[in-house]
């Protein structure tokens, strides 16, 4: 218990200095912060239009696709703000100064991914939760239902921290590309509607092999009542066998650290 | 000129230095293209399906469009220029004997064009993959004005970039900033996410009146054959008039911006 109130100290320590430093530009954080609504409003309003136009998406209602892009918003938002950390890993080990995070008394994997939260994002999760909770309740979801969400929800959260953390384990081992993270947002960002508008085998790999349906998609199918057991199961398993790949792949690229430029 | 060539040759070959990089720029370029191919694939899934104007052959082509007039239009060096002004590295190109204006354009048609190279091995990868139905627009009116509107998205975007930038001088903390609101804008009023058709006609006028639906929406539209002959010639006029404003406010923000210059961070 001790060591958790010890990160969390970290934690909270950190936090404060990182959205002070935002903060302190107050142009730059209006600026990201209008952006990032821009941003979802324009997609929000988008899907709307289409709807209208479409009656339906793959079989879905309007207030289902908003909810399958809402939860999508949610998780991807949420990492975002506590990882940021994340987008600020490379240059450190370009430079040499992750040798200096290696020193610390804590760990090197908990100051690389979560000690520079987000206070743009961390001022946008309101209005995304809003929006959540106002259309998850068009759905009329039972109790179950919206418990069910929450524990998927959590497990997609689970496998967006196991994908932040084999980028941070390839920002070690490579050099040459400084566009990782980039990429991990662009594979998510085909989570944004339900997974069954792809075709296989593209459908198949974005279940099981970079499980962004698993991430964003099986929550909220979760909520709308439309799952069986054997998926709920795959998915909690595929979240656990992500997550114990990354701190194995993490710690192999710990023992490869050159310390190069240092 | 001379110099021009010489650096077109020489940026050719700095964008190659890093080749693991810069295909995975274009990896990310095609992932986003799957997206929005999938979706509208799925919602015109029923082949004699017409929605907001579009039947299936002409939304994908719209798609397909995107990755080919994406490169031609938006790949830009130029966006370091905010950069450079922040970190006052500015000074050094005041020096030399070269407009900056042209020096980054330069860089940018370089970047354009091994791009585009990768556009078109990226599109002929795809529809082997994805054998989506093509419109061919086979009237040589519409595809001369589909040139000319490249063209005019080309110098229009190159100014935005020059005008968006310059904004650092003002704010020299928010260099990437302003970059930002610029690649927003581009994406999602640009047509470079969804066609604006979709959206209802009060927001596609408002949207109409600026700069950046003439960079990918408009062109496609005349490429699409979805503009009438005077509509297509309006909006080659609204585009010409931009460049003229964006030029004629370039130039003077320029004249502002390096008077307020103080290389700082040098």
């Amino acid at each position: 218990m001790s060591r958790i109130n010890y990160y969390f100290k970290i934690w909270l320590k950190l936090t404060k200095a990182s959205f002070l430093s935002v903060l302190s530009q107050r142009l730059g954080f209006f600026i990201f912060f209008f952006g990032k609504i821009f941003r979802f409003g324009f997609l929000y309003l988008f899907i709307i239009f289409l709807l209208k136009g479409t009656k339906n998406l793959a079989g879905y209602s309007l207030d289902e696709t908003l909810f399958f892009f809402l939860t999508f918003y949610f998780i991807d938002t949420f990492a975002q703000c506590l990882f940021r950390e994340v987008y600020r890993f490379r240059p450190q080990v370009v430079s040499g100064s992750f040798d200096l995070i290696l020193s610390k008394p804590f760990s090197a994997l908990f100051k690389s991914l979560a000690t520079g939260a987000d206070v743009i994002d961390f001022a946008f999760l309101p209005v995304i939760v809003f929006s959540l909770i106002t259309v998850g309740l068009r759905l009329h979801p039972s109790l179950g239902e919206a418990a069910l969400w929450f524990v998927l929800a959590t497990n997609g959260f689970l496998i967006a921290t196991a994908f932040h953390i084999f980028v941070l384990g390839l920002g070690i081992l490579t050099l040459e590309i400084d566009h990782t993270i980039m990429i991990y947002r662009d594979i998510t960002s085909l989570g944004k509607f339900p997974i069954d508008i792809y075709k296989q085998p593209l459908k198949g790999i974005l279940l099981f092999v970079l499980p962004v349906g698993v991430m964003f998609s099986i929550p909220a199918k979760g909520l709308i009542g439309i799952l069986n057991v054997q998926t709920v199961i795959v998915s909690l398993l595929l979240g656990f066998v992500f997550m114990f790949l990354s701190l194995r792949f993490w710690k192999y690229s710990l023992k490869h650290y050159t310390s190069a430029s240092s | 000129m001379k110099k021009y060539l010489t650096l077109f040759k020489l940026s050719f070959q700095q964008e190659l230095a890093y080749p693991i990089n810069f295909v995975m720029w274009r990896i990310r370029n095609v992932i986003q293209i799957f997206l929005i191919f999938f979706l509208w694939d799925t919602v015109f899934s029923d082949p004699n399906k017409i929605a907001f104007g579009y039947d299936k052959a002409k939304i994908l082509t719209y798609v397909f469009g995107l990755v080919v007039v994406r490169p031609i239009v938006l790949s830009a060096k130029s966006f370091e220029i905010a950069g450079e002004i922040s970190r006052g590295e500015l000074s050094n190109y005041l020096l030399k004997p070269l407009s900056y204006f042209k020096f980054w354009f330069t860089r940018d048609i370089a970047s354009k064009v091994l791009n585009i190279l990768f556009a078109f091995f990226e599109i002929t990868v795809l529809y082997l993959i994805l054998r989506p139905p093509f419109f061919f627009q086979i009237q040589p009116i519409y595809l001369l004005a589909f040139v000319m509107s490249l063209v005019f998205a080309i110098v229009l975007y190159s100014l935005l970039i020059f005008l968006f930038s310059m904004f650092t001088f003002w704010n020299l903390e928010q260099a990437w900033g302003f970059a930002f609101l610029l690649l927003l804008f581009t994406d999602f009023l640009g047509g470079g996410i969804i066609p604006l058709d979709v959206l209802s006609a009060p927001i596609q006028k408002v949207i109409n009146v600026l700069p950046f639906p003439y960079l990918l929406f408009m062109p496609l539209q005349i490429y699409l054959g979805k503009l009438s002959f005077a509509q297509t010639g309006v909006s080659l006029v609204t585009s010409g008039v931009w460049i003229l404003i964006l030029f004629i406010v370039v130039n003077l923000v320029w004249k502002k911006g390096i008077k307020t210059y103080k290389a700082e961070g040098k």
